[in-house]
């Protein structure tokens, strides 16, 4: 933590391109990464339980879902999007995953890959809502989210699936060598790739052109229509990854997974820098936000602060850590 | 401006850890309270009583809220265990599937005492519940004796799967089958045990079938929510809940509500700090331990209204 301080304050250093990249990555998310490390400090100093390997693992674990939901809510909120519909669509991919092994008898393997692509058809039936019906993006993905929730709830009549075999849930809750669980280290994973792919394959690139302007993207070229469709689809995508890690921390799949999922993944996306105007944010802001937001929660628990109390210091928090980076691009 | 922020922010932030800080030394024992869902009554009635009891017996307790979400019921214990509380109660949200933090938990070796559901695969070391078969089944008798053992019912259950809507039904069910006049014409499930939900379910099930005359809400809360939805349909039906929360007791005073079960929440609490301290000890406790509900009608609720069991 500290190297990271003082790196983000001092000049970029240009003899490497690589730590070079490091430090403007880092500067980029100079705003919500200075909240990131006094929520740290402030609760290393207040609860000597927090600042421990096993609690850092502890967090990764418990922000594991909230983070790869994020991933694909960063590329929507980018291209100027909105997905209101993640969380029933994590919802209907793990029911969906739980009805075909439990219900109709599949094996487990091809009901997971089955789940996981519930979730993208989830992605793109919004996606086309958009580009065909030309719906806005918040109504076409308010109609997927209660439709999902609905299929949902329908595959089982509203029941849970419970128990499934060990290799499964083993993802979620053995770690390898003590250390990571494959679920974490999935996360990992997206996030680095996401992250490489919006900064330097041209068609990463290109969300930032849609969202800064759809029509001079358009005119410039660029396949907006079908970049559109692809990133809400990839955003099901992985609400739909998502909701098989979640099936394997639980050890099953429940109809009332993920509700209000869509607005913590929104608030992460946006602590982390991304404007809701479109055009803006960053994998790895997101990936600050997403922390701020997991820390949040694990410190004040570790603290025994009041549920109640919890609920406004979080509100509090998230308006804290956008208006640091509001201020701080004002003031340039 | 930005700079000016980031120092006000910072000195919070130390000020806060100052005032914590000191609080985590004092206590020997420590256990941590797993709550489904604050926002329902019984729940925090339940938490008022075992932190009072907490400071009876010397524990500090330290309350989570699920908020109805299993998987943040799960940080939150795993929370807990990094805590080292000594015992954790622990209030299921999901239906059926809580038993991955009674195995985390038992895990990292400590206690844990269920209350209200009881994760089917892996109980905790003791569970405290009313005993909701029996009491549901009084309370469908009371319902027979009501209507003269003719009714066409609505119930509104609980969120499905869980132990008291499971046990709920089972015996409301026991007592109805005796009577053959006696017809459950419908039934709809809530997903929270909220009053709003009783009120949009009630709405329902009235105007799809207007035979119904009786309504048990499976809560209080679920059958307040119901009466409200007969009072705008100008409709005069026997209802009656579940749990003897505060707002259900005056609600049978007022006799908006036919009857309550009077749950025994406060020794509920009561009974689960003493529980757990029992087990931190090492002494040994029942597996399961079930309290009695109270039929509560007109003729009983002023003893309950003055001073809750």
């Amino acid at each position: 933590m500290k190297t990271v301080m003082t790196s983000s304050g001092s000049k970029p250093d240009k003899t490497s391109y690589q730590s070079h990249l490091v430090l403007e990555t880092l500067k980029s998310v100079q705003g919500p990464l200075i909240g990131l490390i006094l929520l740290c400090v402030g609760f290393s100093l207040s609860s000597e339980y927090f600042f421990t390997l096993r609690n850092w693992l502890n967090i990764l674990d418990q922000i594991t879902v909230l983070g790869i939901v994020s991933i694909g809510m960063t590329a929507v909120i980018i291209i100027g999007g909105i997905d209101l519909s993640v969380g029933s669509s994590l919802a209907l991919a793990m029911m969906m995953a739980g009805w075909l092994e439990r219900s109709v008898g599949l094996p487990l393997e091809v009901s997971i890959f089955l789940g996981i692509m519930t979730g993208a058809l989830c992605g793109l039936c919004s996606g086309l809502l958009i580009i065909w019906a030309r719906l806005p993006a918040f109504i076409a993905t308010l109609a997927m989210m209660s439709v999902a929730r609905g299929i949902a709830n329908l595959l089982t009549d509203g029941r849970q699936v419970v128990g499934y075999p060990d290799w499964f849930t083993n993802f979620a809750t053995v770690r390898l060598f003590g250390f990571v669980s494959i679920t974490m280290l999935l996360f990992v994973v997206l996030a680095v790739l996401a992250g490489l792919y919006l900064r330097f394959r041209a068609n990463g690139r290109n969300l930032y052109a849609i969202g800064g302007s759809t029509e001079v993207a358009r005119l410039s070229g660029i396949a907006v229509n079908k970049i559109t469709l692809i990133v809400y689809g990839v955003s099901g995508l992985l609400a739909g990854i998502a909701a098989m890690t979640l099936m394997a921390r639980l050890d099953s799949s429940q109809p009332s997974a993920g509700v209000g999922l869509e607005l913590d993944t929104i608030a992460a996306v946006v602590i982390g820098g991304a404007s809701l105007n479109g055009g803006v944010g960053s994998i790895a802001g997101t990936i600050v936000g997403v922390l701020i937001i997991g820390i949040l929660r694990n410190g004040l628990n570790l603290l025994g602060v009041s549920p109640f109390f919890q609920m406004v210091i979080i509100g509090v928090v998230i308006a804290v850590a956008v208006s640091f980076d509001t201020m701080r691009r004002k003031s340039r | 401006m930005y700079s000016k922020l980031s120092k006000i922010a910072g000195v919070s932030l130390l000020t806060f850890a100052a005032f914590t800080g000191n609080a985590y030394a004092s206590n020997k024992c420590t256990i941590g309270l797993a709550v489904a869902n604050l926002q329902a009554d019984f729940f925090n009635q339940i938490k008022l009583s075992a932190q009072d009891e907490g400071k009876v017996v010397g524990c500090k307790i330290i309350t989570v809220d699920a908020r109805g979400d299993s998987a943040t019921q799960v940080n939150q214990i795993q929370d807990l265990i990094t805590r080292q509380v000594n015992a954790i109660i622990y209030i299921p949200a999901g239906a059926t599937a809580a038993s991955v933090p009674v195995k985390a938990a038992k895990a990292a070796g400590i206690p844990v005492v269920t209350v209200d559901r009881n994760p089917a695969g892996a109980p905790g070391d003791t569970f405290i519940a009313t005993d909701s078969v029996a009491a549901a089944r009084a309370l469908g008798n009371y319902v027979a004796k009501l209507t003269h053992d003719k009714a066409n019912i609505g119930i509104i259950q609980g969120q499905i799967g869980t132990t008291p809507q499971i046990e709920r039904s089972k015996g409301f069910m026991e007592a109805i089958n005796h009577y053959p006049q006696m017809k459950v014409v419908e039934r709809q499930a809530s997903n929270q045990w909220a009053q709003d939900e009783g009120f949009k379910i009630g709405q329902d099930m009235l105007q799809r079938n207007p035979t119904i005359n009786v309504i048990f809400g499976q809560a209080d809360a679920l059958a307040l929510g119901a009466a409200q939805a007969a009072k705008v349909a100008g409709e005069k039906l026997i209802i009656v809940g579940f749990d003897g929360d505060y707002a259900g007791l005056q609600a049978v005073e007022n006799g908006v509500l036919a009857a309550t079960m009077t749950q025994q929440t406060q020794r509920m609490g009561r009974l689960a700090v003493t529980s757990a301290v029992k087990l931190i000890k090492g002494e040994p406790v029942p597996k399961e331990q079930l309290l009695k509900g109270t039929l509560t009608t007109k003729a009983n609720v002023k003893k309950f209204i003055a001073n809750h069991p």
